[in-house]
């Protein structure tokens, strides 16, 4: 059985098209697992897991991570929940400030900002919800004034956004953030 | 005689292999001779033309570095759902590739701009106006970048005005100047290019990594961080006014 030929070229052309499509969406799905580097793996470059780290500067040929803002000063700190609940406290005297939290895939899991975390210092714990039942039987004194958040990623960090209004704070701005805290509960 | 039995008669030869056409019927249907050799060039062609084009045009579509599910309000656009678990796979894929961290919808909402408002793509050697309204936000600031987002290096040294330093007219809106030459007002330095640059090249040349030009608000602890609230949103009008 073989085809005419004018039925042999559409049946190939078809078949060049869908083998096209397919392969095109194989790679577009494939090519998260295989970056060689993802913005969690990137964050590690700047310091320890599980504190804040000062990301330097946002300047033209030296940016620390793509994509940031050069209007603000960055920390990060990377965690993984296996290790126990992260706490996150932080006193920033800037009129803005942020705060995201991602997952190891660099998807936003969390935030909040100075105005929507009701008041202007950051006081955040972030656990499992395992962990959660834990704390639960025998809460912290000020359980009640920490944001507790559940999530169920276990590896993540967090990028903390301080805008520095005149560049005069910028050495007020960089100790604050270095001194925002990010590790276990004590 | 010997040589002359070899020789074949002289009638109409006989071809066995050609016994099975049958002239009488409709082309359409009338049976083919196989040919291997070229079938397997056929498939081999196809599977190679097939996945050439697949992996071409999925390279194309990232390399573009514009997500799918964008907001459009004139020459501007975001991708709020971006680094967020709500992406399509384009987006994803983009960003991942890229390793950037996305403005989060509790920060604020990134919006970028790579034509001006009569949609010619931007020049870095031209200067804009850009003039009119943001959207609310406690704060905002305006970068001028690569194409790609890349930060260069400006005659004033910043590359980026906020909203606590610009002057506005009485009714709150704005009009900034973005140029390589200083400007009175206000003035969003472009970065300037990077030629005589030794050792990595000038990434600044036609599809280096720092070439064209990109304006981007990050409209900080706004309202509108969700798409829907996007509609019929304000965003400043960007005119050319003049090219090196």
């Amino acid at each position: 059985m073989s085809l005419s030929p004018r039925l042999a070229w559409l049946t190939g052309l078809v078949a060049t098209l869908s083998l096209a499509a397919v392969v095109h969406i194989l790679v577009v799905l494939t090519i998260p697992q295989n970056t060689s580097h993802s913005a969690y793996a990137d964050v590690a470059n700047f310091g320890p897991d599980r504190q804040f780290n000062l990301l330097p500067d946002v300047k033209p040929g030296a940016e620390p991570l793509p994509a940031l803002d050069p209007a603000m000063k960055h920390a990060a700190c990377r965690f993984t929940l296996d290790d126990g609940p992260v706490l996150f406290t932080a006193s920033i005297p800037v009129p803005f400030w942020s705060i995201g939290l991602f997952n190891e895939a660099g998807e936003a899991v969390y935030s909040l900002n100075n105005r929507t975390s009701g008041s202007d210092i950051l006081s955040m714990l972030l656990l499992t919800p395992e962990q959660l039942s834990i704390i639960r039987e025998n809460p912290p004194e000020d359980l009640d004034e920490l944001i507790v958040l559940e999530i169920p990623a276990t590896n993540g960090f967090a990028l903390l956004r301080a805008f520095v209004p005149h560049s005069h704070q910028s050495k007020e701005v960089d100790t604050a953030l270095s001194t925002a805290y990010c590790g276990s509960l004590s | 005689m010997n040589v002359a039995s070899k020789t074949p008669t002289a009638q109409v030869p006989v071809h066995s292999e050609a016994a099975w056409y049958e002239p009488d019927m409709p082309a359409i249907i009338a049976p083919r001779r196989p040919t291997p050799i070229r079938s397997l060039f056929a498939v081999l062609l196809i599977l190679f033309v097939g996945s050439l084009l697949g992996i071409a045009s999925a390279y194309l579509m990232i390399e573009r570095d514009r997500p799918f599910l964008s907001v459009t309000i004139g020459p501007w656009s975001a991708y709020p759902e971006a680094g967020t678990s709500e992406a399509d796979p384009y987006s994803v894929a983009i960003y991942t590739r890229s390793a950037r961290i996305p403005l989060a919808s509790g920060e604020g909402l990134a919006i970028s701009a790579r034509t001006d408002s009569s949609g010619t793509t931007l020049d870095p050697a031209c200067d804009y106006r850009i003039s009119g309204q943001t959207p609310t936000a406690r704060l905002w600031t305006l970068t001028a970048a690569g194409d790609h987002g890349r930060l260069l290096p400006t005659l004033a040294g910043r590359t980026f005005l906020t909203s606590r330093q610009i002057l506005r007219k009485e009714d709150g809106s704005f009009e900034i100047t973005a140029s390589r030459a200083p400007r009175s007002g206000n003035w969003l330095p472009i970065g300037l290019p990077l030629t005589g640059e030794t050792g990595a090249g000038d990434i600044t040349a036609p599809g280096g990594i720092g070439s064209g030009l990109m304006f981007t608000f990050r409209l900080y602890d706004a309202p509108i961080t969700t798409g829907s609230a996007l509609d019929g949103a304000v965003m400043p009008v960007i005119e050319r006014l003049s090219c090196l």
